[in-house]
C-alpha cells in the first residue's frame, strides 16, 4: 500500500481518520470471530457520504481493492481486509437522517447502531424489529450486508424483510438507488439482492428501513428442561401448534452457566440441561395471555420441569439480556472461542443436538449451544485455548463434522452470520460448480473487477472452470463497457430526484 | 505461570465488541484503536512483545483511554480492563518518563507539604472570583473554570475544613442522631478533596453524624495514589498505598470516602500491595448514608441531574445508593440524563493531558445538560465536579456542579439539624 494512496485518502477524510501504522492497523485485524486475522493495508474512516463516495472513487481510479466494515461484530471473518486492500470503516457515518412515524420509515446512514435506532424510535411507539444479539454494538449497514437475523426474526422476519430502499455506492464510485421507501418498487427485487451480499456488491450509503409498532402485549416465558432432546421436542410442539411466537430461543447448560457467572445473570436455572426462552406478543392483552397459557401447557406436557413468566418489563429485559450477551459470556469458559452457524429443519433439532454432543465428546471439546430454536438456526460455540498445540486443528475438524451433520439432515451452512472467510470451505458442500458460477456472475454485475471485499463468500480458487466465464473487465475505465449479465447497475431505475433525501 | 502484572485480566476477551458503545473515546472517534477491544489488542501485543513499548501509535491510543472503565460492566466475559490498562501503562512508563505536565501536576496536587502551599494559593485565587470570570474553552480558561467549579456553592464555603478531633467523636449537634447506635467511621481525606473540597468533607461529616455515625480523623494518611497508578507510576502508587494501609491499620471501622476515584483505588489496593482487610473496610459516603435510610431532611426545591462518576458506577458498581441518599430530600426532583453512565472526560489528569479528547467526550454531556437545564448536576467525584463545572461555565449555562452530599447537607441545615 503506497504512502501516496494514504495521503490521497487523508486529503479526503482528514489525516486523523486514516490509519497506517502497524499498531493501528492491527486493531482492525479481526472481527467477532477472532480465529481469523488479516491486517489491512490502510484503514480509512470517512465522516460523511460525500467523503465515502470520494474514497470509493479514489480507490476505483487506482484499482485498489477495499472492504467495508461497520462495528466489526460479524461472525464469519467478513469484515477483514488483507495488506493489499483498504478497510473502509463506516462507524462515523452514524446519523439517523429521518424518522417518519406516520409512514413508519427511518432513513439511516450505515454506521447507525441497531439498538440506537430502536431507542430513537421508541418515544414514537415504534421499533426496528430485527434484533441480532449484538444489537447494542452492530450497525445497520453491517446488518444489511449480512442480512442479519435475531431472536425476534422468527415472527418479524430478517433484515431483508425490513429494508425498503438503499442508496449504494458501487465499486466504480457510481451512486445508485435501489427500491422505494414509499411503496413496492417495479421489477426485480434489487434491494433483496443487495441485502445479504456481504459487502460484495458495494457499500450502502443510506438505508431506508421499516419500523414496527411496539407490541402492546408481551409475555416472556422461561421453560426449563432436563434434557436437550425434550427441549427440542418442546420447540417442535410449539411450532406445530400454529402459534407463531415472537421469539423461541434455546440455551444449553454450559451456556446457562456462562451467563449466570456474568453481569448479565438472569436467574436461569443452572441445573437445567436446557432452557427455552419463548416470547409471545401482539396487539391484544387477552389473546397474548391465552397464547402464553397454551404454550406453557404444551411445554409442560413435553417435559418442561417448570415455566417462569417475566412479571414485568425489567425481568423481561434481564431474561433477554442474558440470552443476547451469551456469546460474549463464553469468554469465561476459555481464552478462545469459535461459533458456528447452521440451519437445520426444526424437526431434526433433537437428533442434531445429540449428534453435536457426540462430536464434542469425540473431540474432547466444550461445545455450548445458544440458538434460535424456532428457526432451526443453530449456534454451537466451541471454547478452547489456542495456545495448546494441536487444539485448533481439532476444533476445525469438529466444526467441519458439525457442519456436515447439519447438511446431512437437509440443513445449510449459515443462518445469519454469512459466509465471509470462515465458511468458504463449506460452500462446495452445498452448491455445485454451476450454482457457484452463477453467484459469481451476479457479483460481477455489481463489481466487475471483484474489488469490493475480495475473496469472500464465493470460493474462487476451487473451481477453475469459472475463470473463463465472460470477459473480465479491467481497471477503472471499464465502467461503461458491456458486461456479462443483463442487470447493468448503470441502467437501474433511479426514479425522480433523491427519494431518500432527508 | 509467571506473574503477568495485570495483563492476565485481559485473557477473557473474545472480541465480541459489546463494549464499543460504552466507550466514550470510541464514540468520539469511531476508531477501533480508540475502543476497548482495539486497546486490548494493543495491550496483548505489548505483553507478547509483538509491538514495541516505545511505539508512538501504541502510546497515543493507550494514552487516550480515559480509564473510565465503562467497558467493564457491559462485558459479558468479565474482562478486567482497568487492571489491564494499568499494567500496560506501567509497562509504558518503564520506557519513558511521564509527560512533564503530568509530573508537575502530580507534584503540585499530591506531594505532602508542597501541595499544601499550592492548594492554599489556589484557594486564594479562587476567592478573588477571577477564575470564575476567566472560565472558557481554551486550555488555561478551562483550568480556571475547573478551579472556580471547586468552590462551595450557596455561600456556605469556608476556606479550610475544620478537622474533627483525632480519635474523639465530634458531636456539636443540637439534635442528636435518630439512630440508637453510634458507629465510628474513619474519614479518608485525600489530596484534591482536602485541598479544594473541604466543604464536601464538612458536609460528609455533618450528614454522617445526623445518621448515627461518629466520624474520626486518622493522622498520617496520604493521597490514595490513583493519579499515579493511572499515569503508570506504579511504584509511587504502591508507596502511597503502603502508607495509607499502615495509617488505617488500627481498628476495623469503615473507612469513608467521598471521592469516587479515591474509593475505587482504595478498594483495589490489593492489586498493588498486601492490603489485608483494608479494602473491605472502604465505603463510599453514599453507601453509609443509604444504609441508614438516610434520615429525611427539609425540602430543597431544586431540579437535579444525577451524573454517576465512572469510578463509582463502573469501578465500584454503586448505582442505587446515591439515588437513595438524594431521595431523603423532600421536593428535590432528581432525573438521570440520557447516557448519564458515560464519562464526562475528566478522568483525573486526563483533562489536563489530553484536552482535545477530554472536551470531545465532555461535549455530548454538556449538550444533554443544556437540553435538560437542571439547577444542579450532582456527581460524587472532585474531577467530575470540576470538569462538568468548567464545561457548564464555558458553555454559559447556569447549571452548577455539586457533590450529592452537599445537597443532603443543605437539606439537613434547613431542617435545623445543625442549629
Amino acid at each position: 500500500m503506497t504512502a501516496q494512496l494514504a495521503d490521497a485518502l487523508a486529503d479526503i477524510v482528514g489525516a486523523r481518520h486514516v490509519r497506517t501504522t502497524p499498531a493501528e492497523r492491527r486493531t482492525y485485524a479481526r472481527d467477532g470471530l477472532p480465529t481469523h486475522q488479516r491486517v489491512p493495508g490502510v484503514v480509512a474512516l470517512p465522516g460523511s457520504r460525500d467523503e465515502l463516495v470520494a474514497v470509493v472513487r479514489l480507490l476505483a481510479a487506482h484499482g485498489v481493492p477495499f472492504v467495508p466494515r461497520g462495528a466489526g461484530t460479524g461472525l464469519s471473518g467478513g469484515a477483514l481486509a488483507d495488506g493489499s486492500a483498504v478497510l473502509v470503516v463506516l462507524t462515523r457515518l452514524n446519523r439517523i437522517l429521518r424518522i417518519d412515524p406516520t409512514n413508519r420509515v427511518a432513513v439511516v446512514e450505515p454506521g447507525v447502531v441497531n439498538a440506537r435506532l430502536s431507542a430513537a424510535a421508541a418515544p414514537l411507539g415504534l421499533h426496528y424489529a430485527p434484533d441480532p444479539s449484538s444489537q447494542t454494538a452492530c450497525t445497520i449497514g453491517g446488518n444489511v450486508a449480512e442480512n442479519a437475523g435475531g431472536p425476534h426474526c422468527l415472527k418479524y422476519g430478517v433484515t431483508a424483510n425490513h429494508v425498503l430502499a438503499l442508496e449504494v455506492v458501487l465499486a466504480d464510485g457510481r451512486l445508485v438507488e435501489l427500491g422505494s421507501p414509499g411503496g413496492e418498487p417495479w421489477g426485480p427485487d434489487l434491494v433483496g439482492l443487495f441485502v445479504g451480499s456481504e459487502g460484495n456488491f458495494g457499500i450502502a450509503t443510506r438505508i431506508a428501513v421499516r419500523l414496527h409498532p411496539l407490541p402492546r402485549a408481551v409475555r416472556t416465558l422461561l421453560a426449563d428442561f432436563a434434557s436437550l432432546r425434550s427441549a427440542g421436542e418442546g420447540v417442535s410442539a410449539v411450532i406445530a401448534s400454529g402459534i407463531v411466537p415472537a421469539a423461541l430461543e434455546m440455551m444449553d447448560q454450559s451456556c446457562i452457566n456462562a451467563v449466570e457467572d456474568s453481569v448479565y445473570a438472569a436467574g436461569y436455572p443452572r441445573d437445567a440441561a436446557a432452557v427455552l426462552l419463548v416470547e409471545l406478543d401482539g396487539g391484544a392483552e387477552a389473546a397474548v395471555a391465552a397464547e402464553a397459557t397454551t404454550v406453557a401447557e404444551l411445554l409442560l406436557t413435553h417435559g418442561a420441569r417448570s415455566i417462569r413468566t417475566a412479571s414485568d418489563a425489567a425481568e423481561r429485559e434481564r431474561l433477554w439480556q442474558g440470552r443476547k450477551k451469551a456469546f460474549g459470556a463464553m469468554g469465561r469458559l476459555s481464552r478462545d472461542l469459535v461459533v458456528q452457524d447452521a440451519v437445520v429443519p426444526r424437526s431434526a433439532l433433537p437428533d442434531v443436538l445429540e449428534t453435536i454432543g457426540r462430536i464434542a465428546a469425540t473431540y474432547q471439546l466444550t461445545v455450548s449451544n445458544v440458538f434460535h430454536a424456532g428457526d432451526g438456526n443453530l449456534h454451537p460455540n466451541i471454547s478452547f485455548d489456542g495456545a495448546v498445540p494441536g487444539l485448533k486443528a481439532r476444533v476445525d475438524a469438529a466444526s467441519t463434522e458439525i457442519m456436515e451433520a447439519c447438511i446431512a439432515v437437509g440443513g445449510t451452512i449459515t443462518g445469519e452470520h454469512g459466509v465471509g472467510l470462515d465458511k468458504l470451505r463449506y460452500m462446495p458442500l452445498i452448491f455445485d460448480g454451476d450454482s457457484l458460477a452463477a453467484m459469481r456472475a451476479v457479483r460481477r454485475v455489481w463489481d466487475p473487477d471483484e474489488r469490493v471485499n475480495p475473496g469472500k463468500v464465493v470460493p474462487v480458487h476451487a473451481c477453475r472452470e469459472w475463470a473463463g466465464w465472460g470477459p473480465r473487465a479491467t481497471g477503472p475505465g471499464s465502467a461503461g463497457q458491456t458486461r456479462p449479465g443483463t442487470a447493468d447497475p448503470g441502467a437501474m431505475p433511479r426514479g425522480s430526484g433523491d427519494r431518500m433525501a432527508v | 505461570m509467571a506473574d503477568r502484572g495485570g495483563f492476565e485480566a485481559l485473557d477473557a476477551c473474545v472480541h465480541c465488541g459489546f463494549c464499543l458503545q460504552a466507550c466514550p473515546t470510541f464514540l468520539a472517534t469511531g476508531d477501533e484503536a480508540d475502543g476497548p477491544r482495539g486497546r486490548i489488542e494493543l495491550m496483548r501485543a505489548l505483553e507478547a512483545g509483538e509491538l514495541a513499548v516505545d511505539d508512538p501509535a501504541v502510546r497515543i491510543h493507550l494514552d487516550r483511554c480515559l480509564g473510565c472503565r465503562g467497558c467493564e460492566p457491559v462485558c459479558p466475559s468479565g474482562v478486567g480492563y482497568g487492571r489491564g490498562i494499568e499494567a500496560a501503562r506501567a509497562l509504558l512508563a518503564t520506557r519513558r518518563d511521564p509527560a512533564p505536565l503530568a509530573r508537575a501536576a502530580l507534584w503540585a496536587l499530591t506531594t505532602a507539604g508542597a501541595s499544601g502551599i499550592v492548594y492554599a494559593l489556589a484557594r486564594l485565587l479562587r476567592a478573588t472570583g477571577i477564575p470564575a470570570r476567566l472560565a472558557g474553552w481554551g486550555r488555561f480558561r478551562f483550568a480556571m473554570g475547573m478551579l472556580a467549579a471547586s468552590a462551595a456553592k450557596g455561600g456556605g464555603g469556608r476556606g479550610r475544613s475544620v478537622k474533627v478531633g483525632g480519635g474523639a467523636p465530634r458531636s456539636n449537634l443540637h439534635h442528636p442522631p435518630p439512630s440508637s447506635t453510634t458507629s465510628p467511621v474513619l474519614l479518608f481525606r485525600g489530596c484534591v478533596m482536602d485541598g479544594l473540597f473541604a466543604h464536601v468533607h464538612d458536609a460528609t461529616v455533618r450528614t454522617l453524624e445526623v445518621n448515627g455515625y461518629a466520624v474520626r480523623e486518622v493522622p498520617g494518611q496520604v493521597c490514595c495514589g490513583a493519579l499515579h497508578a493511572h499515569a503508570g507510576l506504579r511504584e509511587a502508587a504502591r508507596q502511597l498505598a503502603r502508607v495509607n494501609v499502615a495509617a488505617f491499620a488500627a481498628g476495623d471501622e469503615p473507612i469513608v470516602v467521598n471521592s469516587a476515584g479515591c474509593g475505587a483505588m482504595l478498594k483495589e489496593y490489593a492489586h498493588l500491595v498486601d492490603a489485608g482487610p483494608f479494602a473491605a473496610r472502604v465505603r463510599d459516603v453514599t453507601e453509609l448514608l443509604a444504609a441508614r435510610g438516610p434520615r429525611p431532611g427539609a425540602p430543597v426545591d431544586l431540579q437535579v441531574a444525577y451524573d454517576p462518576p465512572c469510578h463509582l458506577l463502573h469501578a465500584q458498581r454503586i448505582a442505587d445508593e446515591p439515588h437513595r441518599m438524594l431521595a431523603a430530600i423532600p421536593v428535590l426532583r432528581v432525573a438521570s440524563l440520557p447516557d448519564a453512565a458515560q464519562c464526562c472526560g475528566s478522568a483525573g489528569l486526563f483533562t489536563l493531558l489530553e484536552p482535545a479528547m477530554s472536551r470531545a467526550v465532555l461535549a455530548p454531556k454538556i449538550e444533554s445538560l443544556r437540553a435538560a437545564s437542571p439547577h444542579v448536576v450532582a456527581t460524587g467525584n472532585p474531577g467530575c465536579i470540576m470538569q462538568l463545572g468548567a464545561g457548564l461555565a464555558a458553555a454559559g449555562l447556569p447549571t452548577r456542579a455539586r457533590h450529592p452530599v452537599e445537597l443532603l447537607d443543605e437539606s439537613y441545615r434547613a431542617a435545623g439539624y445543625y442549629a
